[in-house]
């Protein structure tokens, strides 16, 4: 064989690298590597812990939570489908499955806490930025706040109450006084469009 | 006649964010039931919605997380051998373990046979214990690997079988040390071919390769002197393994 030519090229989107990245930390995972374990953990641990600190607004249970959805994804890594979807998302999804179960299990108990977290997500101090910086998740947060803002309002609040907030589809139209219906087209559309505009900056 | 999904979709959507209650809980196992499990755009809605729930999270600051959460997690798991295997173990058989951390370094231990006046490389490779790689689909045709090692940063290729060409990205590489490069070497049997050199840009590597990579065994990275050696001086910081391709 030859010497081969080098040609420089566009940088690749880093979104594809991130997820061939976190890919191949599942199938290394699935070897027993702790290393491995312990990138996914470092890369998606802080996340994970806001978003289920902002569902149950208490920072000890957000780390339980973690600490369980990391457990079982240690413990049974194949319970990952890669044609499902992505890694994080399917991260995200366990940890928020976990946070809303035990909102709904313990109701009052969240709801006396609930002054003791920042409300908005432009509110809160950004603790853990220099940790993220390294993981390329900043240029996600953006991506996906652009997208939110770009929701129209009433969308925007009714996506925002039920997967940040934990509240059922009755517990937002109780609580804003919209019918049920209108909270559930809302949800549909914002959905959609929150879909079809995350596929779009991927492309 | 197409089968109108808005029902199933809106149902899905609401389920996504965890906001379904009530009676609706139960209508969308009966509309998942009347649909089928071969219903193609159902699977569709249904993974487009959770992928995106599960990145709404991202909207949110990081918060710290303790670091003994995650020894807590591995040494529960080394203290509870039964019920770990009750649940389904991660760990592969050993005698598989032993495969893999054989296989490659003697694909290098050929290769500096082939390059006999580097002898380093073969004795630090072969001390090295390196995960194995993945590959994923990229395209219909193109695969795109991951290499591993101990390097920090990642680095992927991307190809076509059959067609010549290459192309390397790579994102939060560290220098490779001054007056050194990165070199990208293709193993085939014995004989290892340099691919080029390469030095990141504030961690980014992006260049294609022009040469075929489809009887390669092994792709490797070292860092070497500048002036692109075509045999490999030092251990490889990064592989990928091309033969367990799917």
């Amino acid at each position: 064989m030859s010497q081969a030519t080098l040609e420089r090229i566009a940088p690749m989107d880093m979104g594809d690298l991130s997820e061939a990245r976190d890919r191949d930390l599942m199938a290394r995972l699935r070897r027993g590597d702790e290393e491995a374990f312990r990138g996914l953990f470092h890369r998606y641990a802080p996340t994970a812990k806001a978003l289920a600190q902002r569902v149950v607004r208490q920072s000890h249970l957000a780390e339980e939570i973690v600490q369980e959805a990391f457990m079982a994804v240690w413990r049974d890594p194949g319970s990952y489908d890669g044609e499902r979807g992505s890694v994080r998302s399917w991260l995200m999804g366990m940890v928020h499955h976990r946070a809303v179960d035990l909102v709904r299990r313990e109701e009052a108990h969240r709801r006396r806490a609930e002054a003791a977290i920042p409300q908005a997500i432009e509110e809160q101090a950004d603790h853990a930025d220099d940790v993220v910086q390294q993981l390329g998740l900043p240029e996600e947060r953006r991506i996906v706040r652009a997208a939110l803002a770009d929701l129209p309002g009433e969308q925007r609040d009714v996506l925002e109450l039920m997967y940040f907030d934990g509240l059922s589809q009755s517990q937002i139209a109780e609580k804003t006084g919209i019918p049920l219906g209108t909270v559930k087209s809302r949800t549909m559309l914002g959905m959609r469009r929150m879909r079809d505009m995350l596929a779009e900056v991927e492309r | 006649m197409t089968r109108d999904h808005t029902v199933i979709e809106g149902l899905m959507a609401v389920d996504a964010l965890g906001g379904l209650d009530g009676d609706d809980r139960a209508l969308l196992e009966r509309e998942r039931g009347s649909h089928g499990t071969g219903c193609a755009e159902c699977a569709l809605l249904e993974m487009g919605f959770a992928e995106t729930a599960g990145r709404l999270g991202f909207a949110l600051v990081a918060e710290p997380v303790d670091d003994a959460i995650v020894d807590r997690i591995l040494g529960a798991s080394e203290g509870s051998s039964a019920s770990e295997a009750a649940l389904g173990s991660p760990q592969p058989p050993r005698d598989e373990l032993e495969e893999r951390r054989g296989r490659r370094p003697r694909v290098w231990l050929a290769a500096a046979a082939a390059v006999a006046a580097v002898v380093a490389i073969a004795v630090v490779a072969a001390g090295t214990v390196m995960p194995s790689t993945t590959s994923v689909q990229a395209t219909t045709s193109q695969r795109l690997v991951v290499f591993t090692g101990e390097t920090e940063g990642t680095l992927a290729m991307a190809f076509t079988p059959g067609e010549p060409g290459a192309v390397f990205w790579g994102g939060d590489l560290p220098d490779p040390g001054a007056g050194k490069v990165y070199e990208i070497w293709m193993i085939e049997g014995d004989e290892a071919v340099s691919g080029g050199c390469v030095s990141p840009t504030d961690g980014v590597v992006a260049v294609r390769v022009e040469a075929s990579i489809g009887t390669t065994d092994t792709m490797a990275v070292t860092a070497e002197p500048s002036d692109c050696p075509s045999t490999p001086s030092s251990d490889p910081l990064l592989t990928a393994d091309l033969t367990t391709m799917v």
